[in-house]
């Protein structure tokens, strides 16, 4: 924690002594070093207690440093957010949002692909209600002009970059976007699989075991959606293809804003104006998963072993999953309104069954399948 | 020659007069006549040394368990035109288009089959550089329909040779004396890295899912290849080959691998009889480490992979050009006969189950070019693929 504290306050702290930026500092641009200063400010929330940093922390793969569903925001820090902060790490790949020619959503930024650039989604939070809560970009902008980079900022974007609310705004979004580039701490590819692809270290027979299961369609099938190998041109993989899945994950009773029965996060559905889908979100890449203190859009499950079970026993057991109604039925995707349950993925592997048939994977291959994802974590020391 | 541009010019000159005085241009056109047939006259009289060849399929197959895989195809359709820039060069070229159509949202495919300048060194050695028909088996040299038994090619020489394979680059040819032709080169070769180990086409063919026909091809790493094949004795012919070459061509992340192909075959023809057999083996090295990634899917790569065919055909009526002769072929295909051990050992891949086919069948000449053919083809693995053929081919 002291570490983490020390972190943030590092940046902001040199620049208090100049004010203006090397050219280069630990590889990163001028531009970088700016983004790195305002991606750790907490002043440019409304709380002053929230940076970019607080909700996606370098120490926890910039993820959600918690198990909340969704992280805490607003003036008071008391409005809880509606979606699971997602890792902003290896993103640097994705697209826009398209349809491809098979009609497939693909890219975007956000859990609903919304965005098109990192610099879109950067600029995202600071006026989110629920996050950051800054009442306009003016306000925002008016901190940037205060804060102890302004100068480099200036130097960056010219003198009058202040006077252009827009501009200015933009300009900021830009430098986080620069940062998220330019820094390797957001693709670090070091985890052991990458040592693994390398042919420097072997998996073990656990890990290996896994990531057969991983790989193979008539079982755990991940990788359909979550590419395991190199591209066709060498690059590393990232563990997601930018698509987008109806999964039906269990409603969340731990998220605020499900205390309302009316409200169902619709996703991409709801997005684009599309009923087919309803109940889709995008594909986040795995690396670091095992990391991660909450998964899926909605933080529902607090465990990677219970959400690789959750993917196998969804069809086959579906009452360990969802609740009955009063006449004692399951309800399965209990998450979406009953006439959109049919978006649901139901064809695919692991979720082609029924209930009374094997789950795709017994403990002990559930087991191994996570001992594999635990390979995909950054920071591997051989 | 020189007549041409002269022509040319009195035309061109002639023109704007022409438009305005229809005397005029019915001189400048009776002028034009004249001149062409003085042309005619005056050009020596010399073979044509350019020469269009072609060859196509069309198939129909009927399967015996599942009549939705019912189809009928333009399989291949082949113009080529060889040139002779003199006696002792010459440019052979063919063009192919599958399936009749090609288009973004067709299966067909447009493809050069050959585009090679051929050279004469002597009366016995000659050079090759460019795209040509990799010297291997009895077939990927010489596959136009009227050549083979069969309306399909053999198994063998479809998915361990993998026809038709052509590759770029350049080879010499020797005819060695005593009926010994020597056929050797330096040329691109597989690309093992793009191996798709989700999708079922390296089990088909292992090579045919690496090669490159030179579209774009790496070249990183070359391959050499050799062939030696003896018809000393009329009627019979004997022959070996092989192709090596790395393929992992630097690429990042792709392990060293290298493929050999090496395969021996025989034909007799003796009377009205004709008999052949080949045997062909495949081998790759460094799959284990370029597997370990890819546990779980599907296709990984094979170790090795092999077949072997026997086939006898007999003339059983002729008249003329026409001409009817049965044949019968056993083959056993196996695309993945080991694969290296991987660790653990329990995710080593079982090698497959050969397949073994019975293929029976005539095929009728109308004349020599033109020939129409049925088999009956029954695999013992996969009798999903039971089916009937007919075929229609033609060669010029």
């Amino acid at each position: 924690m002291r570490l983490r504290t020390l972190a943030l306050c590092l940046p902001v702290a040199l620049l208090a002594c100049g004010g203006a930026l090397a050219p280069t500092r630990g590889g990163l641009s001028a531009e970088a070093q700016l983004g790195e200063a305002i991606f750790k400010d907490t002043r440019l929330s409304a709380s002053g207690q929230q940076a970019c940093a607080t909700c996606h922390v370098a120490a926890d793969a910039h993820g959600a440093p918690n198990a909340f569903p969704a992280q805490f925001g607003g003036a008071a820090l008391d409005l809880q957010g509606t979606r699971q902060s997602p890792s902003i790490r290896y993103l640097a790949t994705n697209t826009p949002f398209f349809f491809d020619k098979e009609g497939t959503p693909t890219g975007g930024f956000f859990w609903d692909g919304r965005v098109d650039t990192l610099a879109e989604q950067a600029g995202g939070p600071f006026l989110n209600p629920l996050e950051m809560a800054m009442p306009g970009k003016a306000a925002v902008v008016e901190r940037l002009a205060q804060g102890a980079y302004a100068d480099a900022f200036r130097q960056t974007y010219g003198a009058a970059i202040f006077a252009d609310t827009e501009a200015a705004y933009r300009a900021m979004t830009l430098a986080l976007q620069r940062y998220q580039l330019e820094d390797p701490a957001f693709r670090p590819y070091d985890s052991k699989y990458d040592a693994f692809l390398d042919g420097k270290v072997r998996l073990s027979d656990a890990e290996a075991r896994g990531l057969a299961l991983f790989n193979d369609p008539r079982k755990g099938n991940c990788a359909a959606c979550h590419p395991s190998t190199r591209g066709a041109d060498g690059s590393r993989p990232l563990f997601t293809d930018f698509t987008y899945d109806a999964l039906g994950v269990p409603r969340n009773p731990a998220l605020q804003a499900n205390a309302d029965p009316a409200h169902f996060d619709l996703g991409l559905g709801a997005r684009l104006g599309r009923e087919d889908l309803y109940g889709a979100f995008k594909v986040p890449s795995l690396r670091n998963v095992a990391r991660r203190k909450a998964l899926f859009h909605n933080g529902r499950f607090t465990s990677l072993k219970e959400a690789v079970t959750f993917y196998v026993q969804r069809d086959t057991n579906p009452e360990k999953w969802y609740p009955r109604d009063a006449d004692g039925n399951v309800v399965k995707f209990d998450d979406l309104p009953p006439a959109f349950r049919r978006n649901v993925n139901v064809t695919e592997a692991p979720y082609d069954r029924t209930p009374g048939q094997a789950p795709a994977l017994d403990e002990a291959e559930i087991d191994d399948l996570v001992a594999f994802l635990q390979t995909l974590n950054d920071g591997f020391q051989p | 020659m020189r007549t041409a541009p002269l022509s040319l010019a009195l035309l061109l000159a002639a023109a704007p007069l022409a438009a305005q005085t229809p005397d005029l241009a019915e001189k400048v056109e009776r002028l034009s006549r004249e001149v062409e047939r003085l042309k005619a006259e005056a050009a020596p009289a010399q073979p044509s040394s350019t020469s269009i060849l072609g060859y196509g399929e069309i198939v129909f197959s009927r399967y015996r368990r599942d009549g939705a895989k019912d189809t009928a195809d333009l399989r291949r359709f082949v113009l080529g035109v060889t040139h002779a820039f003199d006696a002792d060069t010459e440019l052979v070229t063919e063009v192919e288009v599958e399936h009749a159509v090609s288009s973004a949202d067709d299966k067909g495919e447009v493809e050069i089959e050959q585009a090679y300048i051929l050279h004469r060194l002597s009366p016995a050695w000659s050079i090759r550089a460019g795209l040509f028909l990799v010297p291997s088996g009895l077939l990927n040299e010489r596959h136009e329909p009227t050549v083979y038994y069969g309306v399909e090619r053999n198994l063998v020489e479809t998915a361990i040779i993998p026809s038709t394979w052509r590759e770029g680059g350049v080879q010499v040819a020797g005819d060695l004396g005593s009926g010994f032709l020597l056929q050797a080169g330096v040329s691109t070769g597989f690309d093992l890295g793009k191996w798709d180990a989700s999708s079922t086409e390296g089990a088909e063919s292992p090579l045919g899912a690496v090669h490159q026909e030179l579209s774009g091809a790496k070249a990183h790493d070359l391959a050499v290849f050799g062939a030696l094949n003896w018809r000393g004795v009329p009627g019979l012919h004997l022959g070996a080959s092989i192709f090596h070459g790395k393929g992992s061509h630097a690429a990042s992340g792709v392990p060293p691998l290298s493929a050999t192909l090496w395969e021996a075959h025989g034909r007799w023809t003796p009377g009205a009889w004709d008999l052949s057999a080949l045997y062909a083996r495949g081998e790759i090295s460094g799959t284990a480490a370029f597997n370990q990634p890819l546990v779980g899917f599907p296709t990984l790569m094979p170790r090795t992979f092999d077949g072997w065919y026997v086939q006898a055909a007999r003339q059983v009526w002729a008249s003329g050009p026409r001409a009817l002769a049965a044949f019968a072929r056993f083959e056993t295909v196996n695309t993945a006969a080991a694969f290296a051990t991987l660790s653990p050992a329990s995710l080593t891949p079982a090698p497959a189950r050969a397949e073994r086919v019975w293929t029976a069948g005539a095929s009728f000449n109308l004349n020599p070019h033109v020939v129409v053919k049925a088999d009956l083809r029954r695999f013992r693995e996969d009798r999903n693929q039971d089916r009937f053929n007919l075929g229609l081919g033609w060669a010029f």
